[in-house]
């Protein structure tokens, strides 16, 4: 196989790891950092959240030593349609590196603009509410538009779709999130699907998540009058599983899998706005061939009620 | 002299208590983080006649003082309060006991 279509099959393994940081742009209320939960946007309201997000992934199974490196800066905005049902908006700024080695040198390939802007509907299907404590549950369905540009390239031709800023298909996904929160803790857990399309004769392969989340109250450690800010501490999982991608109708070797990744954090919230910041770490990843594996993913971002 | 007096007085407590905003404490359910309170606090807001908004997460109390001559009723708060994706557990009018601050 040519160096260059092997190259570019490699790098083309990368692309799953993008959609982690796409599908994450869902949560803008008190709640898990890196996926969604059920918790209200009131009714005529906005909330709206900003986060920054690192992904490095530089552990390659292959022979090209790849590294890819994506910074993203998420903004979501969510919208209270009725108490039930919220909208949600996500778009995503991002600078995608790939550096990989090709015919004997060290290349570096990269892309920065917008991406692909997610709009997704959820509706409260059951809720149960206590004093002090709340169950909600409630399915969301989205679609990913490509707004993002992908088709660019650059001196080396047209570049992989691990660094394009976009799928350039209309990809659908949606879930269940059940959230129980109380004073002191909240659990979310949430299971959702991703269906990608082809587009430029590459179709990513589809997804399948459940994500699980604990917050506990630190501080303050006894609750008082009025509405202090409460400071969480964070743990969540991210199980995901994700078929082979296509390249003109063949399935690509090299892609897809099995990770599970753990993520501690914090979050400082108050009533107007939020604090938070996490690190997903991969504790497992059963990824097919030379798929690209992660290293990190750093989270960081805020949150206001308008 | 005495009744005269005693009307004045009468008189006066009457018109103080008149005059006084009227409160009221909302018990809802389902509030258990700070980012929510601001929902309810903004959607009882904007009911006619809101002056103040307080909440006691603890406790699950909203507090809700009125302008004078302003009154809210429980249909009010409920749907205000649904309005924010919470529910109404309980409604009270609260008197002079909890106007004293304002």
């Amino acid at each position: 196989m040519p160096d260059r279509y092997r190259n570019l099959r490699a790098s083309i393994s990368g692309w799953g790891l993008c959609w982690v940081l796409l599908l994450s742009g869902s949560p803008v209320l008190s709640a898990p950092m890196t996926f969604n939960t059920a918790l209200p946007v009131a009714q005529g309201e906005f909330v709206t959240r900003i986060q920054g997000i690192r992904l490095d992934a530089g552990e390659d199974p292959g022979t090209a030593d790849r590294d890819l490196t994506v910074d993203t800066l998420v903004t979501v905005v969510g919208y209270g349609v009725t108490p039930k049902l919220a909208l949600f908006g996500a778009l995503p700024y991002q600078h995608k590196t790939l550096r990989l080695d090709s015919g004997g040198e060290r290349i570096r390939r990269s892309q920065e603009g917008f991406g692909d802007l997610s709009l997704f509907g959820r509706y409260t299907l059951f809720q149960r509410d206590w004093p002090g404590r709340t169950l909600r549950l409630a399915p969301f369905v989205g679609v990913e538009a490509p707004t993002g540009e992908d088709d660019a390239g650059d001196a080396l031709g047209r570049l992989p779709p691990s660094v394009q800023l976009g799928s350039g298909a209309w990809d659908l996904f949606g879930g269940l999130v059940l959230t129980h929160q109380t004073l002191s803790d909240q659990f979310d857990s949430q299971l959702s699907v991703r269906f990608n399309n082809e587009a430029n004769g590459f179709e990513a392969g589809d997804e399948v998540r459940w994500d699980l989340s604990w917050q506990h109250r630190l501080w303050p450690r006894e609750l008082g009058g009025g509405v202090p800010g409460f400071l969480y501490g964070v743990l969540e999982s991210n199980l995901a599983y994700q078929g082979k991608n296509e390249v003109h109708g063949v399935e690509d070797a090299d892609s897809g899998g099995t990770s599970l990744f753990l993520a501690p954090g914090l979050q400082y919230v108050t009533k107007r706005w939020m604090a938070e910041t996490a690190i997903q770490l991969p504790v497992m990843q059963d990824l097919n061939g030379t798929a690209l594996e992660s290293d990190y993913i750093v989270r960081a971002g805020i949150r206001i009620n308008f | 002299m005495y009744r005269s007096l005693l009307v004045l007085v009468l008189a006066l407590l009457w018109s103080t208590a008149w005059a006084a905003p009227r409160v009221y404490q909302l018990h809802v359910d389902g509030l258990a983080c700070p980012f929510c309170a601001y929902g309810i606090e903004k959607s009882l807001s904007k009911q006619a006649g809101v002056k103040a908004v307080e909440t006691d997460i603890r406790a699950g109390l909203v507090r809700v003082v009125m302008d004078e001559d302003a009154g809210l009723s429980e249909a009010q708060a409920r749907a205000a309060v649904e309005a924010a994706g919470f529910s109404l557990r309980s409604f009270n009018e609260t008197f002079n006991e909890t106007t004293q601050g304002e």
